[in-house]
């Protein structure tokens, strides 16, 4: 038994840091989601691709990295470490996708190396307005589809439409769905677009563990860098006299972050370790390790704001940033709540 | 990254689990939660438990074989821990004893003291408790002032111990006394004191949830041999805390699998009474959700542990998730379960499986014994976060 990543596991944690620590600074991803332009810059894009991580799980025979889960929440872990913006891990599914289904291998190439973005447009995400209504005719797909990740970037769409899953071919008809989260563009994307069919809708039911270990992941990232840069904070920052880091009412509090933290990365990286082996109980560790994980990451940075005081509150300091996109986590990927019943049946069915 | 058990940890499991199928009598469960069986009769049950165990080597799991341990590794011990509480077998009743007292024999004692002592602890021959808090020191332990001085061969020994597990049905106490005033941390002795030597008085001490299994233990002028200082004077604290040390990580699997049985309970009473709204259902799964986490705490703590690596000051994570769950459970239970939750099992409707208002009592204590968990906190606060002194 070993807890610890492996030494290469390791190397990709490290090579994913120092990537963002030297491309992607705080400054950067500001710079990036606070203009007019995509939500995430092209040229980190390009770099992801030529680094392999658009491939990461996609298997070596077609160009990709033959990865699993673990790595997966190895990388998204850091991109949350460093509020990362765009579209990587839809990017990530819909490559996937791709890949299972066989059907597409030109496109799939193009996705790996940056040359074209295809995102996958989960069905999860439904609100009650929803009047997504996707119809697939064997050579066209029609209806419209809601909360499409940076869905005026995409050249293609993974999309459910009824039982089958298809790939849309853009340009695409949409209109920005602006959230709390800036950074995130989302977009309803209004579909009559020529399509094909990529397989049954299993195809992307079959991601859905996938897409939550890499989420919780993220908002693990998330919370670790809110809960750093607290205990920072609180060590500088004086009142009467002293720093508040050193009065028990805000140590407790942290003490309560770290719990969260730590227990989040415990059950991010059980839940992957569980799902690359197919453990009989994965589904219920996985459900546990998102519910948990984002409803952390959402208590942490909400902690961190009030430990900054007005400070906390101010545009100018990044802590809204990791609040922000620990709740738009919080609604996709599996919302919170839905993760939660999931874990009851899933423990339920056990009994 | 490896979380799964070697097919030599398999095979121990396998081993582990059929002998407990072989030996633990189900029907003792029931007549633990008897209300009929008096505390006296539950020690002697517990008593004989663990001479059961002992004769199958499952005791000392990680201690030398030389001292009648089985020279196991901290992954077997979790093992063992979490297959007895899957199978809702019975605590010992010299918990205190083997946790605490003999590894500081084994590590600090004298070869006297370990062939005096240890068998007849392993066998549940001498019941140990533990003195260590003090009416006036609990979380601040080291304010002890129950004093040990040295008058030629002897201690004599005046002060009081509290809140004493076990004490009514103790033979020994193993106490943490003062024999120096004017040195907080150095002044402190680790001494062994047969309960019936003179001057030593135990008294029940009754809990919120009526019962007696705690005690106070006073001390006036009681005389001990100086053969009783375990380690050198003034080495008691650093044994103390050494030996606090030693059973980290082991049990956190076993509380784990106790508290999945007693969730597994509650989610099946539910469905019994047919409380499917979505308010009991969000509840549940908050728990069901939690309790993996935890589990995934426990795995890390394990795999750590395997890997060769000692539990640090982030077992305080440990013991503050699992209390403060215990606590949420413990409450969700009698909560969701309405009127019935709160029946004794002097009550022909109480459920049988799970005595919830007894348990939900119990969980009280939870965050306040084994360092509180405010001072977990203050751990974690200073000793992981670094944060400065107050």
């Amino acid at each position: 038994m070993k807890f610890d990543l492996s030494d290469d596991q390791q190397l990709l944690r490290s090579a994913t840091a120092d990537f963002l620590a030297s491309e992607c600074p705080i400054d950067v991803v500001r710079q990036v989601a606070e203009s007019k332009g995509e939500g995430f810059s092209r040229a980190h894009w390009s770099k992801l691709a030529e680094l392999g991580y658009l491939g990461l799980v996609v298997g070596e025979r077609h160009g990709g990295q033959g990865l699993g889960p673990v790595e997966l929440a190895v990388v998204c872990h850091e991109l949350g470490k460093a509020c990362f913006p765009g579209p990587y891990l839809d990017v990530v599914l819909a490559a996937k996708a791709l890949e299972e289904s066989g059907a597409a291998s030109d496109v799939l190439e193009s996705v790996l190396a940056g040359k074209s973005i295809a995102v996958l447009a989960r069905r999860d995400t439904v609100w009650p307005g929803d009047k997504s209504n996707l119809r697939f005719s064997g050579d066209r797909v029609t209806g419209s589809s809601f909360f499409v990740p940076h869905g005026a970037s995409a050249d293609r769409l993974v999309v459910v439409a009824g039982d089958d899953v298809v790939l849309a071919d853009g340009p695409f008809d949409v209109t920005p769905m602006p959230t709390l989260d800036e950074a995130q563009r989302f977009a309803e994307v209004k579909l009559d677009n020529p399509a094909r069919r990529l397989g049954a809708r299993g195809l992307v039911d079959a991601l859905d563990d996938l897409a939550a270990v890499a989420a919780a992941a993220y908002a693990l990232g998330l919370g670790e860098a809110a809960l750093q840069r607290s205990v920072t904070y609180s060590r500088q920052r004086e009142t009467f006299g002293k720093p508040i880091g050193s009065y028990q009412v805000l140590q407790h509090r942290m003490a309560d972050m770290l719990l969260r933290s730590e227990s989040s990365r415990a059950a991010v990286y059980r839940a992957a370790w569980s799902l690359a082996e197919g453990s009989a109980d994965a589904g219920l560790v996985v459900a546990a390790a998102k519910a948990y994980a984002v409803e952390s990451a959402c208590a942490i940075t909400r902690d961190s704001v009030q430990i900054h005081g007005g400070n906390g509150f101010t545009w100018e300091y990044d802590l809204h940033c990791f609040l922000k996109r620990a709740i738009t986590l919080d609604q996709h990927y599996g919302t919170t709540i839905a993760m939660t019943d999931r874990a009851l049946v899933a423990f339920e069915a056990t009994l | 990254m490896d979380l799964s058990f070697s097919p030599d940890h398999a095979a121990f499991r396998k081993e582990a689990r059929s002998w407990i199928e072989k030996n633990l009598d189900r029907t003792w469960s029931d007549a633990l939660r008897d209300p009929a069986m008096g505390e006296a009769e539950l020690v002697e049950f517990r008593r004989a438990w663990q001479r059961k165990l002992n004769g199958a080597g499952y005791l000392g799991m990680r201690w030398p074989k030389e001292w009648g341990g089985r020279g196991a590794s901290g992954v077997e011990e979790a093992i063992l821990a979490e297959e007895l509480s899957g199978a809702d077998a019975p605590e010992i009743p010299n918990t205190l004893g083997l946790h605490l007292c003999a590894p500081a024999l084994i590590h600090h004692g004298t070869e006297q003291q370990r062939r005096r002592y240890i068998p007849a602890m392993l066998n549940a021959d001498e019941i140990w408790c533990q003195g260590f808090s003090e009416p006036g020191a609990g979380s601040d332990l080291a304010s002890l002032r129950c004093r040990a001085e040295i008058q030629g061969d002897h201690f004599v020994i005046n002060g009081q111990k509290c809140w004493t597990t076990y004490g009514p049905y103790a033979d020994w106490i193993f106490v943490l006394a003062r024999t120096d005033p004017n040195d907080r941390y150095g002044g402190i002795s680790f001494i062994l004191v047969d309960l019936k030597t003179p001057g030593v008085e135990v008294r029940p001490l009754k809990q919120i949830t009526g019962e007696s299994e705690f005690g106070e233990v006073f001390f006036d002028n009681a005389t001990v041999p100086r053969e009783n200082l375990v380690g050198e004077i003034g080495q008691g604290w650093q044994i103390a805390m050494t030996v606090l040390g030693y059973e980290r990580g082991a049990q956190s699997l076993a509380w784990a699998a106790r508290l999945g049985s007693d969730l597994r309970a509650l989610v099946l009473r539910a469905r019994e009474l047919g409380l499917t709204d979505a308010a009991t259902r969000a509840r549940l799964g908050k728990l069901v959700v939690d309790w993996q986490v935890f589990y995934s705490n426990a795995y890390r703590t394990l795999a750590n542990l395997a890997d060769g690596k000692a539990p640090g000051p982030e077992s305080s994570i440990e013991k503050v998730f699992w209390s403060e769950y215990d606590q949420r459970l413990r409450l969700a239970a009698l909560e969701i379960l309405g009127p019935g939750g709160q029946l004794t099992r002097l009550s022909a409707h109480a459920t049988k499986d799970v005595d919830w208002p007894r348990d939900f009592l119990w969980s009280r204590a939870e965050s306040i014994f084994s360092g509180s968990n405010e001072i977990q906190r203050n751990i974690l606060a200073k000793r992981v976060l670094n944060l400065p002194q107050g």
